[in-house]
Formats: structure tokens, C-alpha cells, sequence
């Protein structure tokens, strides 16, 4: 809410000089530095287990303090050929066009839904809130997908269930709805728009953030979907498995991956750095995480205030 | 819109209204050309998500009937069939078996008891952080201690997994190694029930209080702050602050989402109580819940039946308690309530 206007959030929320203030002030910082510590402590283990030497691993095991610091669990995993490059390209490509696809999909109905000329608004946003009450369950959404759909073993089947949410269209309804003036609208539609002309030349272009809230939530989620690879891949098809689900299968993955090391390095068995090696996929899983969370704070927190508000 | 336009009026409409801004046009059966179209255009906008809805939501909830049939699905036959005509019904046999499972008073005690505490704790933590994080001056401190605070939400359950994992593993993990420092014994934590609740619920905590903390947070900042200053010129102390002006303001926020987590008391986070105890056996007493006894029922035991009554017992129970509270919650405070 009040993000959009940083300036005034200084003078605002911050009871400046009062007599509590500074000691209180002091305090909380340092309650809040100590939380932070805590929270981010455990992802600070893993980034220094993914760098220790694997000696140091088995002497001293998981530590804050390795022995000795190596990037051969690195080294290995990218000289390991072909399986893992297509994990993290299967994940790419499920993030990306599920995000896109999605913003697609769900940006004209939110548009639709938001706007009084639309006869059948009403009807349409209980089309949509129905879900949120009622749902068939595992079994038959499993069943339809696979027997219907016939989704298994398929990019699809890991892109398509987690395409919309009416949460998400109504964070962008709700957007549309408050921000943007009655009268461009009608502008558009005196100088000959019909309603997708003017959402798309329009109403898009300046909707920006919060398009960038939503795609920020649908990358994340996609990002760390892991159920749906659990539901409707199988063994026989590792192709198609994104990192996530590598971490899940990790021991096989692990065999497989020294597989794949001896067939292109030729030589003999070679036992991979494997309990280092675990720990280096979770950092190149919350690495992109981690990067792109400070920059996008914000539009989340935006997001999430906008779809707060009832109604 | 002019091709409509002259349309309308050949086939006998009636201008009612002509404006230098908007021409109406009502044709016999008093529904306005102009908007027909723009409905028309509406509609195809909706169209691609409407499909999606009706093929991933609305399609699956014919999935309840699975609860009141034993499923004998022919091979080769098209799933509506095998459900509808090869299936015989068997009324609540299915809710019968289910609930006089031996295991089931467990699994049912399980979901109740994990959810009762991320109930309590997890609105009760994330409100006093938000109060406390308020009281820090500087913003840019305060943005990076949310940025910090909300990365674990973000973070699938697998990586969580192998974060506890770091800590709790036999022989590496960084607690057997603590508590071998002092010369105690290791302990085989995914061997030992006792601790699993207590480790659950302060991971869940670890995940997800950050967010909540933030729903709060923006309640907060939405409060006028001329109450606060007011308070403060009338001598009002940082307790007396929170507790007459901060709590009240963030009632309605507590009460709708207490409300949607009563909701769903019956259901639990898959990953959770699967990947993080690495499905370990021995672990089961502590960590099998509901939704884990669903997934295992339809991918394990290939039991549509049971899975799909278990799923319809979370959702009716849950919505149920939803209504219940919602009303309760309305009558002592109508603000508060969800709808």
C-alpha cells in the first residue's frame, strides 16, 4: 500500500523521538538480526558443505567449519554430462512456459472480470471462486489427468495443473479494477477499441507490476514444483525429470550420474563426492532463489497486500 | 461497432439514447447491441482460462462419486464409464472401512494435533514479529530482514528436506556432531519418533512464519498513525500501544485467516510429512497425516476408494468447520468474519 510511496512511508509508520523509541529501537534490531541469523542458517550450512572437501565431510561431517574448502563436488557435477544440464534445462523450460502460458491465460479473464460493462462478471467470478471451495480430490484429478488428458510422462503434465489460480487472477482483477481510471478506458473505446484492443494497447502496457508480481510468484512456484513430477512421471522417463525431483530420487540420481562421468571420462569406477554432491544441487536450486529475492520483495509484498483486501 | 450499429437499426431497433459520447442501441429483446458485442469479446478473453477450469477443476469433481463406489474399472474403458456403469455403489461402505482402520484414529490424531499447534503458533509468532519488526527505524534494515525472513517460504519441501537433513543425518549431521563435541551419544534421529513432532512443527514455523509475518506487517502500516501519536502524547506505553490500538486493528486479518485454516484442519502439507522425514518407516506413528495416507492409498496401495473417501472426509469436514466458525466469529464480531 504504501509502497508506492516510499517517502511518505518514512515520515508515516516510524513514531520518530518518542521517548521509547531509541532503546526499543536498538533492541528489535538486534532481536531481528539475531532471527534473521537463525532463519538463514541452515541454507548457510548447505552453501559450506557444497564447498568442503569430502575428507573433511567424513571426519567431521556437515560443518560450519570444514577442515579444508574444494569445488571438486562442483567440478564433478559439471563435468557430469548430460543428465543433470537436462534437469536444470527441464526446470527452465517448465518455469518459463508455465509462467507465460499462464500470464496468457489468466491476464483477459482478470481483465474481463474486472470491468462493470461486462454482462456476465457476476456469473464468471463465481465460476471462478467455486474452486476455491470445493475440489474433486487427488484420486480424480490423478484419474482425469492421466486417463482423460492423458498427461503422464509428458512437460505437460508438470506445466498445465498448476497453470491458473484464482488467486492469482484476482490479485491482477483487483489491479485492473483500482488502478486503472474509468475514463482511459472509455478514451480507448471512443477512439474505436474493442475491449481486447484496449487491454492489450492499454491496459497491459501500464499494468506492469503487478504482471511482475504474479509472473514472480507463478517463477517460484513452478520453480520448486516437485509434486506433480512425483504424480505423473516414472522411472523410465529421467529426461524429463526437473531438479527438484533429481533431489527427490537423489541416491538413484547419484548412480546415474557416475554412470553417465564413466562413459564420458572412459576410465575406470570413479565414486562421485556423493554426500557433497546433494548439497551442491540444493544450492543450484535455491541459488536462483536466492538472487532473485531481494530485487522482487517488493512486487511480492505488493501482491500479497492487493490480494489481501477483501472483496 | 457501426456495422453492428446499422444492423440493429435496419432490423427495427430503437434509438434510445444519442449523445455526442455514447450511442445506445436496444434491439427488441431490450439487450443493447453495443454491449452484446463487448460481452461477446469478453467472453472470448475468458474463454482459454474458463477451459482450463472446467478441465482441471471442474471435471475432477465428479471425483466424490469414487468415495460411494468400489471402483472396478474395466481395462480399455473410457474413465467415466468404468466409474459410472462398471462401478457398482456401495453407499458409506468405503467411510466404514476407512475410519475402522487401525491406523486411521492415529493418521486422524496426527493431522489434528500438527495443525492445532501451526494454528496457534503460526498466527500467534508471525503477529508479535510484525509488532516488533514495526518498532525498528530504519527501512532499509527492516526491508532486508523481510527479504531474509520470507527466502524459506519460497524454498520447496525437498530442499527443506535436505536442510534438516544437514542437521539431523546419523553420521555427518551437524547435530550428532554437536552432541558428540560433549562427549554425548549420537542420536539416529530418523530412527526416533520421540522428536519428529517437535522437529516438524519448528520447521513448518521456520518456512512459513516469515510470510505470515508480512500479511500482518501490511495490516499494520494500514493503521493510522495519528492514533499512535495521540497514544503517545497521552503517555500510552508500548504495551498498552499493542494492546488498545495494534491488536484490535489486525482482528479482521486474524479472524479470516484463522477462519481459512479451520478450514482446512483435516489437511496437511504433502511435503512436509512425506519429504522431510524422508518417508522413513520407523517414522510413520509421528509423521503419517491424512494427505500422506491419501497419496499412498492412490500411488502405493492403488486404493481409489479409500484414497477418495479420505479426501472427501477432509473436504466436507472442512467445510463444515468453515461455516461453523465463519458464524461464530460473525455473531461475537461482525467484522471479523470471512463472508
Amino acid at each position: 500500500m504504501s509502497d508506492n510511496n516510499p517517502k511518505g512511508r518514512d515520515i508515516y509508520i516510524i513514531p520518530q523521538k518518542s521517548a521509547y523509541s531509541g532503546t526499543v529501537n536498538i533492541f528489535m534490531s538486534a532481536f531481528f538480526l539475531l532471527i534473521a541469523l537463525l532463519i538463514f542458517l541452515p541454507i548457510l550450512l548447505v552453501i559450506i558443505i557444497s564447498f568442503s572437501s569430502e575428507e573433511s565431510v567424513t571426519e567431521l561431517g556437515y560443518s560450519f567449519f570444514p577442515k579444508s574448502f574444494s569445488f571438486s563436488a562442483y567440478r564433478y557435477l559439471f563435468n557430469s554430462g548430460e543428465y543433470l544440464l537436462r534437469s536444470f534445462f527441464n526446470s527452465v523450460l517448465i518455469t518459463l512456459s508455465g509462467t507465460l502460458a499462464g500470464l496468457l491465460v489468466m491476464c483477459p479473464i482478470a481483465y474481463a472480470v474486472s470491468r462493470k460493462e461486462f454482462g456476465f462478471r457476476r456469473r464468471i467470478l463465481l465460476f471462478l471462486m467455486i474452486p476455491m471451495m470445493f475440489s474433486g480430490g487427488l484420486v480424480s484429478s490423478y484419474m482425469v489427468n492421466t486417463q482423460i488428458f492423458h498427461l503422464k510422462n509428458s512437460y505437460l503434465a508438470l506445466i498445465l495443473p498448476g497453470l491458473c489460480s484464482t488467486w492469482y487472477i484476482m490479485i491482477l482483477r483487483n489491479y485492473f479494477h483500482i488502478s486503472i481510471p474509468d475514463s482511459l478506458i472509455e478514451a480507448a473505446e471512443l477512439d474505436g477499441c474493442d475491449p481486447f484492443q484496449t487491454f492489450r494497447l492499454i491496459v497491459l502496457p501500464i499494468s506492469k507490476p503487478v504482471i511482475v508480481t504474479v509472473s514472480v510468484f507463478q517463477v517460484f512456484s513452478y520453480w520448486s514444483s516437485w509434486y506433480p513430477s512425483l504424480l505423473y512421471l516414472d522411472s523410465n522417463h529421467t529426461e524429463l525429470y526437473p531438479l527438484q525431483y533429481v533431489l527427490v530420487n537423489m541416491d538413484r540420481s547419484i548412480e546415474r550420474l557416475s554412470r553417465d562421468a564413466q562413459y564420458i571420462s572412459g576410465a575406470g569406477v570413479y565414486t562421485p563426492p556423493a554426500v557433497t554432491v546433494r548439497m551442491v544441487m540444493v544450492v543450484i536450486v535455491i541459488l536462483p532463489v536466492m538472487i532473485l529475492l531481494p530485487f522482487f520483495h517488493k512486487f511480492l509484498k505488493n501482491g500479497m497486500t492487493i490480494g489481501a483486501i477483501k472483496g | 461497432m457501426t456495422e453492428t450499429e446499422k444492423k440493429s437499426s435496419i432490423s427495427g431497433a430503437e434509438i434510445t439514447t444519442v449523445t455526442s459520447e455514447t450511442v445506445q442501441v436496444k434491439s427488441e429483446t431490450g439487450f443493447s447491441t453495443y454491449t452484446g458485442k463487448r460481452n461477446r469479446v469478453f467472453m472470448l478473453m475468458s474463454l482459454p482460462a474458463m477451459l482450463w477450469y472446467i478441465g482441471f477443476c471442474y471435471l475432477p469433481m465428479f471425483g466424490i462419486f469414487f468415495a460411494f463406489k468400489r471402483f472396478t474399472p474395466k481395462p480399455g474403458e473410457f474413465l467415466l464409464k468404468n466409474l459410472f456403469i462398471n462401478s457398482p455403489w456401495v453407499g458409506l461402505e468405503n467411510f466404514n472401512f476407512l475410519l475402522r482402520s487401525s491406523d486411521m484414529p492415529g493418521i486422524i490424531w496426527n493431522t489434528l494435533i500438527y495443525n492445532f499447534f501451526f494454528i496457534i503458533l503460526g498466527i500467534g509468532i508471525p503477529v508479535f514479529l510484525a509488532i516488533f519488526l514495526t518498532e525498528i527505524h530504519s527501512v532499509k534494515f527492516k526491508g532486508f530482514i523481510q527479504t531474509v525472513m520470507i527466502l524459506p517460504y519460497f524454498l520447496s519441501w525437498v530442499i527443506v528436506g535436505y536442510l534438516v537433513y544437514a542437521f539431523l543425518a546419523t553420521n555427518e549431521g551437524q547435530v550428532n556432531h554437536f552432541l558428540r563435541m560433549f562427549g554425548m551419544e549420537g542420536i539416529q534421529w530418523y530412527q526416533s519418533p520421540g522428536y519428529w513432532r517437535v522437529i516438524l512443527i519448528i520447521t513448518e514455523l521456520w518456512k512459513s512464519a516469515g510470510y505470515a509475518m508480512i500479511i500482518y506487517l501490511c495490516a499494520i502500516t494500514a493503521i493510522d498513525r495519528s492514533l499512535y501519536e495521540g497514544a503517545v502524547l497521552d503517555g500510552a506505553t508500548f504495551l498498552q500501544r499493542v494492546w488498545y490500538i495494534t491488536l484490535p486493528h489486525l482482528r479482521p486479518t486474524i479472524c479470516t485467516i484463522f477462519i481459512l485454516r479451520i478450514g482446512t484442519i483435516l489437511n496437511s502439507d504433502f511435503g512436509l510429512f512425506y519429504q522431510v522425514p524422508l518417508d522413513s518407516g520407523s517414522l510413520q506413528s509421528v509423521t503419517q497425516t491424512l494427505d500422506v495416507y491419501v497419496y499412498k492409498a492412490l500411488m502405493q496401495q492403488a486404493n481409489f476408494s479409500f484414497s477418495a473417501a479420505a479426501s472427501f472426509l477432509q473436504s466436507i469436514v472442512g467445510f463444515v468447520l468453515l461455516m461453523v466458525t465463519n458464524r461464530i466469529i460473525k455473531a461475537i464480531d461482525s467484522d471479523s468474519s470471512l463472508f
